[in-house]
Order: C-alpha cells, then structure tokens, then sequence
C-alpha cells in the first residue's frame, strides 16, 4: 500500500513539476513538429502552392514523416501548448495567443493583402459565359447583377464572414439595384447554375443565399468540382453546353493563358483574397519565414530549429 | 334451421380478431426494425466492396491484401492513386483499445467494488447517480475536454521525462481519453454484477474467519466475474468505436507502423472520420472498407471474448 502511494506521489511530483519549470530560453535543438490540415483542405492548397511545394497539397507521402494533421482550430490551439511546433490558418483566424509570421519580411496584416505585398495569398476569382451564351435573358441579366453585387459592400462583409478578404467596396446594393432591374421581378423557378472551386463554396453558397432574396428568389443551383472546372463549364466549347455546363464558376487561383482564349476581359475577374499565415508558439524567437524555408520545413530538409534559426 | 350466434361466441370471435390485428402490428414493427440492420449492414457491404472490384473511375481497382498488411494510407496524390493501406492502423486501434481497457478496467471494477460493498448507503447512491451522468456525457465533450486538458499534461509529462512529443497529440493521449470515456460503462455494469452476487457465499466467507478485504476479493469479485467479464466486453467495444474524441487528440499519422506511445497514432475510426466531408470518389468509398474491417474487429473481439468468458466459467449468482 505504502509501495503504491509513493509511486502516485512521484509520478504527480514529476508532472507537477514540469508545469511550474517555466523555460526561459528557447531549445534550438529540438525537432520542428509540422502540422498540417489534411488533403482535402483549400487552405492546404494554397498554402503548399504558395510556398512552391505544390505536389504536397495532396500528397502526404511526400511530406516530412511524423507530421500531425489537424483542423484550422485545432492547429491553433496547437500552437498554444507546442513551443517547437509550426503550422498554418487562414488569416482571418489569428489571434494574440500565437505568434503570426512574416512572410518575405511582409507582416500578415489585411492591408498588405489588399495592397499585395504579402504574397502567401491566393485570390479567388470568377468566370462567367460570353454575353448572348445563356438559357434565358433572365439568367443574363441575373448573372450580370450577380457579378454587380460582388462589388458591392454586402457582398464585401458576407465574404469577410466566411473566411476570406473582401475585395474594398464602395457602393452599396440598394445604391446599385435600379440598374438591374430583373432583380424587382418574381424570378421563382428560373435556375442560375453555380460551379467551379470547391475551396469557394461555402463562400459562393453564403453569397447565393442572400442574394436570391434581393434578386426575385431565383434558384442557385451548386455544383462545385474544382477550380479546373470554372474555365470549362462556361467558356469551354466542347463542355460548356452539355449537361454539366455552368453560369458562373468560381476558381481559386489566376486563370491560365490557356484559359482565357475567346473570353472576354468583362467576363472574368476577382471577388476575394484568401490569405493565409504561418504561425508559431509565441515563445519561438522566429519572426520571419521565406518561401524556402517554409518548404524545407515541410519536406524534412530542415529537421530541428537550429536547422531554421541559425 | 336459422343460424343464431351466441352472445358468448360472438365476443370470442371479436377477441380473436383483436388479437390477430394487433399481433400483425406487432410483426410489422418488428419487421420494421430489424430491417434496419439489414439496410446498414447491405448498404456499407456494397459500398465497402466496390472498390475492391471496380475500375473505380479509371483509377484501378484496391489490392485487397496490400489494404490489410501495408503501412501507408495512400501512397501518391489524392483523388489520382489508389494505393490506400489500413494495416498499421489496424494494429494501432488493437493497442489503442486494449491498453485503454488496462486502465480503465481496475479503476472501474474498483470504484464498483467500492459503491456496492463499502461505501455508505448515502454515499452509494450519490456515487451511482454522478457514474450514470458520466456515462451520458456525449463524446464530443469527452474530445474536447481532451483536446484542452489531456494534451497539456501529456505534453508537459513527456517534457517532463525528456522526450519531445507533438504538442501532446499521442497515442498516450488516446488511451487516456477513451480511458476516461469507459470507465463509468465498467463502473455501472460491474457494479449491478457485485451486488446480485448470492448474499449467502459473502456471509459464508466471513464466518469461516475472513477478513472483509479478503471476502471481496477473493470471494465477491470471483463469483460476480461473469458480470464483470461482460462490462469489460462492452468497454473495449465502446472504445473500438469512438471516433470524435480520439481524432481530436489522436494526431492523425498517415503512415508508418508505429508502437510508440508519445508518437502520433491513427485509430480506425479517425481515418474514416477525418476528411470525409469533402471528398469524393474513390477517397470516400474506401472508408466504407475501412468501416467493413472496423465491423469485422469488433465481431472478431466480442467472439474471442465471448470465448474466453465461457472458459472463465460462471459461479451461480441470484
């Protein structure tokens, strides 16, 4: 019994005592622990393609071995306990209790996303068919205000909401609203069709739900398949008028050269940044990652932190 | 001559009819019920299946063997390979689940053993009530409280005794998790086991001069073994099961045999669960598969346990 006692009492000593061992200086020699969110994320995606380590936005085999897979929460919260941890959230999510890197030497503020000079972003674009190319009048001049009210500062505050960065806005849909006047009629049972990024979705769905209200409650139909697909289900001729072709669709990356042959300049563009930031524990003495750097970490080239810190 | 019916014979006859009807009732809903097993277990077969059969949209079908035995889950870029393998997640469920059970079987038959023989009849009943509320507390809560709690003290005691862990999320972590979650399963089961133990063999004990300790566990715990055996069946079951609170602190490891316990773990049903809501193709039916092998671990174990239970054999209780 005594035997038993004495080893609980050990065992709460040594744990007891690691929480009050406060650690003044930071060990350079242990490993880097990665944490990533798993292969089906955009903020993946993005991440990975903007540190030019693309293969591995769905590929773990080609990541460093042993890293944690985690969601965007969870990698936050993560950050909190792991001092030699490193991982990545969008940008709408840091907060104070982790400490946010600079990319290149640029801070991860809104303002230098919007004036581009933080580069681990990627923008989220649209493409929409040629004019005279859709099912009905209705479904142009519905796209053609859709489009209009992506500018607007409704739109703007529903993007922020969702996780992304809203491009800076002026006007207001009530200021713009007399000019699309397809929008004050009863549009039930017209179908406008939604496509394209997968990673946009849950923004694209936000936007459709509120604007079908202002718009006569059409229908918007959401199919999204992958950014490959805004080009061809709305430009591409061998597949834009077959079943599966689309209204609008939604990418997030640039379009391709290839991308934008017959297309016409108003009928693509930008509705969002979605930027995208690594962090670290606040004890960490790191305050700036490059590109490379960021991907020799991913790979397993840099193993500890004095690999990085030094 | 008029055929006349006898007051009698008529509520017979209205008896029987009521009866037949309401037995048909009976037989629909039963029919009704036991169809859903049917449907579950059909629908997750044909889906779990088919990517072992099919060309799975041009991907080629999974080899069955390299799914049971390899040590990656998907060798190549998602959605563009069909190289998925579960066998290091297999064995680190089985270790997963067996080493919980290690800890949250004495703890339970303890804390039984202490609310139906020793503890105050007061006392007994404000035990047994916060045991039940324990036992209904949702696993999401459990993971959660692990994900804040459990992570730290895993993290500061591996600091502690000089390894590095990753923030916490390990297989360590895992155990004590599902530990947690099992103990008031073992707790309530064991303990109605103890208390339906023939009062007759306890007071036998004590006249032939033992001491109350001895008595209840030597006597008391032996006789009420059968009862006990079946809680630990359903605690490893409950833990084979659960997927939100491990994967919250389980650290999802894609690859690699491992059996250490400060490392990152995967569990069966962290695999299943993570990444399934935005995906398609062949990445979401494999995870049926992987549901059909968690189903054949589970019936598997409560076989060998059902098994060792018989041979443990069953002292006469009330």
């Amino acid at each position: 019994m005594k035997k038993l006692f004495g080893i609980i009492l050990l065992t709460l000593a040594l744990t007891l005592s690691a929480c009050t061992n406060a650690e003044d200086t930071f060990d350079e020699t242990k490993n880097i622990t990665v944490y990533t969110r798993d292969t089906t994320s955009g903020t993946r995606a993005g991440f990975m393609e903007g540190i030019g380590f693309a293969d591995a936005a769905t590929n773990d085999s080609l990541l460093v071995e042993g890293f944690v897979i985690k969601d965007n929460t969870g990698i936050m919260t993560s950050m909190t306990t792991d001092q030699f941890g490193i991982g990545y959230v969008s940008l709408s999510s840091v907060n104070d209790t982790i400490k946010p890197l600079s990319f290149e030497g640029v801070e991860p503020t809104l303002a230098h996303v919007i004036n581009d000079t933080y580069g681990l972003k990627r923008p989220f674009m649209w493409m929409v068919r040629d004019a005279g190319d859709y099912s009905s009048e209705t479904v142009e001049a519905l796209v053609n205000a859709f489009v209009a009210f992506l500018g607007t500062t409704d739109a703007q505050d529903i993007i922020n909401n969702n996780g992304a960065i809203g491009l800076p806005a002026t006007q207001s849909w009530d200021d713009i609203k007399d000019d699309h006047p397809v929008t004050q009629q009863d549009n039930t049972g017209v179908v406008v069709r939604f496509g394209g990024s997968d990673s946009i979705q849950k923004v694209a769905e936000a936007l459709t739900n509120s604007f079908t209200s202002k718009a006569g409650n059409f229908t918007a139909e959401h199919d999204h398949t992958g950014s490959g697909d805004a080009y061809k289900r709305t430009q591409d001729p061998a597949i834009k008028d077959t079943s599966v072709g689309k209204d609008v669709g939604f990418a997030s990356r640039y379009f391709k050269d290839a991308e934008k042959i017959g297309v016409e300049t108003s009928d693509f563009g930008q509705l969002a940044w979605d930027a995208i930031v690594a962090i670290v524990h606040k004890d960490n003495p790191l305050n700036n990652v490059t590109a490379d750097d960021l991907k020799k970490i991913y790979e397993g080239t840099f193993a500890t932190w004095s690999d990085l810190l030094d | 001559m008029q055929h006349v019916e006898i007051p009698v014979i008529k509520q017979h006859k209205e008896k029987r009819i009521k009866d037949r009807v309401v037995k048909i009732i009976l037989l629909s809903f039963t029919l009704l019920s036991s169809s859903f097993i049917f449907i579950v277990a059909g629908t997750i077969l044909v889906k779990g299946v088919t990517p072992f059969i099919t060309n799975n949209n041009g991907l080629g079908s999974v080899s069955f063997i390299p799914f049971l035995t390899g040590d990656t889950w998907l060798i190549g870029e998602s959605f563009h390979s069909n190289l998925y393998s579960i066998g290091f997640i297999i064995a680190s469920t089985l270790m997963i689940a067996l080493l919980s059970l290690v800890v949250s079987f004495p703890i339970g038959v303890l804390t039984a053993l202490f609310i139906a023989k020793v503890a105050p009849k007061k006392l007994a009943n404000i035990l047994r009530t916060v045991i039940e509320l324990l036992a209904s507390i949702p696993s999401i809560i459990y993971g959660l409280f692990g994900a804040g709690i459990i992570l730290n003290l895993v993290y500061n005691f591996s600091a502690a005794i000089g390894y590095q862990s990753k923030g916490g999320n390990s297989m360590l972590a895992s155990i004590l998790v599902l530990a947690i979650m099992t103990i008031p399963t073992i707790t309530s089961i064991s303990e109605v086991a103890i208390r339906s133990v023939d009062k007759n063999l306890e007071e036998g004990s004590l006249a032939l001069g033992a001491s109350k300790t001895q008595t209840h566990f030597k006597v008391v715990l032996f006789a009420a073994k059968s009862g006990i055996f079946t809680s630990a069946i359903l605690g490893i079951g409950r833990a084979l099961g659960e997927a939100t609170a491990v994967s919250l602190v389980a650290g999802g490891r894609r690859s690699g045999y491992s059996f250490d316990l400060l490392d990152t773990t995967s569990t069966l049903t962290t695999i299943m669960l993570e990444g399934m809501k935005e995906t398609i193709g062949l990445d979401y039916d494999i995870r049926f598969s992987v549901g059909i092998v968690l189903i054949v671990v589970i019936i598997l174990t409560n076989i060998i346990l059902n098994f060792v239970k018989r041979k443990v054999g069953n002292v006469n209780v009330k």
